[in-house]
């Protein structure tokens, strides 16, 4: 039945050859745990995507309940992570899937720094990868905000002060950033929006050209 | 599409459409060069990839159910005593804007220059360190400029939480997600339902008679300094609210903290009398206070 | 296309005509309708996101505070109502200036926003010193800055009217220099 399903489509899409590119190709035995133990630090990089997908999945259940509204913002969290079933454990997923993220990902670029497998050809990958970087700072950022807490609101503060220290333009960005004169209602929808629909789309776009390269050149040979 | 067809090329459409079929695939790397068996990516490799995968999560969900993500109170922004922290791994970050050339009239350092040129260096590391060399100890500015930084963010990392640790101890503050937490616990085990410190429950209640003389003394008296002409408080402060005070303090009760104080609060009753009030004035007060129902 | 034109007429040749070529109109149409809708596109929400930006700032009115019997030489804060909109969210929240008298009996609010990096001063009184709790940004009773931080706190106009302390308008401290 489902044999019969998958050929149907595949005599019109022809979708054969394209799961076919991503699973036959051969890894090699030097990134390989099975054959040397030291290669779990080729592991960095899938674990920071395999978290990231978590992130993403309990981000999405998160929005079923969270308000990004400055009255309702932190009764709204209170409530899923005190009075939902499991609320304790899926904000305590994104909570911790947040810094555990920031881990893998720091040690995946120092695996690739000290091996140094950014080397040609493989620089765009680099430079790819240090804006993913930066967007999954940015989205740490945005983050912390939503709860609106104390910490939330002064750590936020903060963040924007520095981005208001910058020479010139510095005042226009706190206002980009806050949408007005205070860190307030429209900050919190600001952030809400940057959080879940902006950093979010960058981050996938950005993915998707890392791995399309990693599958280009092949992984870097052993040293 | 059609136009780039090579003479001899058979090309299949699919059906009457000009989608050609797609025979050719991504090119397989070569890996003949390494030594070693290599597999195919699935299902041998992934496999081994999904094991790692399954310690990891098994150890996140023991993360998750050991500790529960922290909550504080609710935003306010009158809330002076509150320590701000960024999440951790912005607080090396912080902490480098307290040295004497990143901050005062240098503060563009430490927020904009220093951080921006690290991450820029970082970024164009290829085009920085241009040897076909791979290995670290092969490369040693390189690596020497990132063992230094390491140990750099390190170090400002736990000067940062140090500072905070001592902060805490010094002025005694309990961080407010700790004391969240007890709270809760203590509802718990009471048999409670959780306490909620919305802005919305606090709003419930109001504030009773406040056309009463006793109002009027209290704007006078040094109580609204740290209760506030609301009688709101600064709960995140450890100042508790004076509203629905009275269902859990009499009059008399009132009176003899504005006389001895309580807590971290001083005795206020010679300040007021030497602010001009009556022992009359503070009469009143106590018994506006007393009035301070929740229902 | 234009470029070629000009090459030719600098030449002193006489100036061919070129036709532009079928493929190259379908590009370049294709690149303006693209281009077109790229712009009709993004261009509304542009102007709609960055709005906060281009607002005029609304100025602040004159609000009671205390009366200036409470007021000592020695700064102490007083929360005051303030009618605050932010975007749709509009509210009285309360705010704190630091009020105090000078030496020449005149009172002056200081604002304890720390202008470092925005934590909240408070005055300690034992070294007659405001300390930010952030980076230890220090600042005299006058607001003047003395230690991480690049700029005095700001401060409030005060206007004392019938025994009552006023303040209004947010501004750089002219206090000191």
């Amino acid at each position: 039945m489902f044999k019969s399903m998958y050929n149907w489509i595949d005599e019109r899409l022809d979708i054969t050859p394209m799961w076919r590119d991503v699973a036959d190709h051969e890894v090699p035995e030097h990134v390989n745990p099975a054959h040397h133990f030291s290669a779990f630090v080729y592991c960095f990089g899938g674990l920071t995507f395999f978290i990231t997908v978590i992130q993403i999945l309990s981000g999405m259940f998160l929005t079923m309940y969270y308000t990004p509204d400055i009255i309702n913002a932190y009764a709204s969290v209170d409530y899923l992570s005190h009075k939902v079933a499991f609320g304790v454990i899926v904000r305590g997923m994104h909570h911790w899937g947040a810094s555990l993220v920031i881990v893998m990902m720091f040690l995946h670029t120092l695996r690739v720094f000290f091996t140094g497998s950014y080397k040609a050809p493989r620089e765009m990958n680099w430079v790819v990868g240090m804006m993913i970087f930066g967007v999954m700072l940015g989205l740490g950022f945005t983050g912390y905000l939503l709860p609106w807490d104390n910490k939330a609101y002064f750590a936020t503060q903060v963040g924007i002060k520095i981005a208001a220290s910058v020479p010139f333009i510095g005042d226009y960005i706190k206002t980009l950033l806050q949408g007005g004169e205070v860190v307030g209602a429209v900050t919190l929808t600001r952030f809400f929006a940057i959080h879940v629909f902006f950093l979010p789309a960058v981050l996938l776009a950005l993915l998707a050209g890392h791995f399309f390269m990693i599958r280009k050149q092949g992984i870097s040979g052993p040293l | 599409m059609a136009h780039d067809r090579k003479p001899g090329e058979k090309v299949v459409f699919v059906g009457d459409s000009r989608v050609r079929l797609k025979t050719e695939r991504l090119k397989q790397p070569d890996y003949s060069a390494y030594p070693g068996k290599s597999e195919a990516f699935i299902p041998n490799f992934l496999l081994k990839e999904w094991m790692v995968g399954v310690v990891v999560l098994v150890g996140i969900l023991a993360l998750v159910m050991s500790e529960p993500a922290p909550l504080g109170y609710p935003a306010d922004p009158t809330n002076t005593a509150f320590i701000p922290m960024p999440d951790w791994y912005f607080l090396f970050l912080y902490q480098f804007l307290k040295y004497p050339y990143t901050s005062d009239h240098y503060v563009v350092f430490g927020t904009v220059l220093v951080p921006g040129l690290a991450f820029l260096g970082l970024m164009l590391v290829p085009f920085l360190d241009l040897s076909p060399e791979r290995r670290f100890y092969r490369r040693p500015v390189t690596s020497a400029l990132m063992i230094v930084t390491l140990l750099a963010m390190g170090y400002l990392t736990y000067t940062s939480w140090h500072h905070y640790k001592e902060e805490l101890k010094e002025k005694n503050i309990i961080p407010e997600d700790v004391k969240r937490e007890e709270e809760l616990r203590a509802a718990k085990g009471a048999g409670k339902a959780a306490p909620s410190p919305s802005a919305g429950a606090a709003k419930k209640v109001a504030m009773v008679a406040p056309d009463d003389p006793g109002a009027a003394v209290f704007k006078k008296a040094t109580c609204v300094a740290c209760h506030g002409g609301e009688l709101k408080g600064m709960p995140s402060s450890g100042i508790p609210a004076l509203l629905g005070i009275g269902d859990t303090l009499s009059k008399d009760d009132i009176l003899g903290i504005i006389k001895n104080g309580k807590g971290n609060m001083p005795a206020q009753y010679k300040d007021n009398i030497g602010k001009g009030l009556t022992d009359a004035d503070i009469d009143k007060l106590a018994n506006w206070l007393s009035m301070q129902k929740s229902k | 296309m234009s470029d070629h034109n000009k090459q030719a007429g600098q030449h002193g040749e006489k100036p061919v005509k070129r036709e532009m070529s079928r493929r190259q109109f379908l590009s370049y149409t294709l690149g303006g309708a693209g281009g077109f809708m790229a712009a009709g596109i993004i261009i509304p929400m542009l102007r709609f996101a960055i709005d906060p930006v281009l607002e005029p700032k609304a100025k602040a009115d004159w609000i009671k505070v205390v009366e200036e019997a409470q007021i000592g030489t020695e700064p102490k804060a007083f929360q005051f109502k303030m009618h605050q909109v932010d975007g749709w969210y509009e509210s009285d929240v309360e705010l704190t200036a630091w009020i105090a008298k000078d030496s020449k009996g005149q009172v002056f609010a200081l604002n304890p926003t720390c202008k470092h990096l925005g934590c909240t001063v408070s005055f300690d009184a034992p070294s007659h010193e405001y300390h930010c709790p952030c980076h230890g940004a220090k600042y005299t009773a006058d607001g003047k800055n003395l230690v991480v931080a690049p700029l005095p706190l700001d401060e409030y106009s005060v206007k004392v009217e019938q025994g009552f302390v006023y303040v209004g308008q947010l501004h750089p401290n002219s206090r000191v220099k």
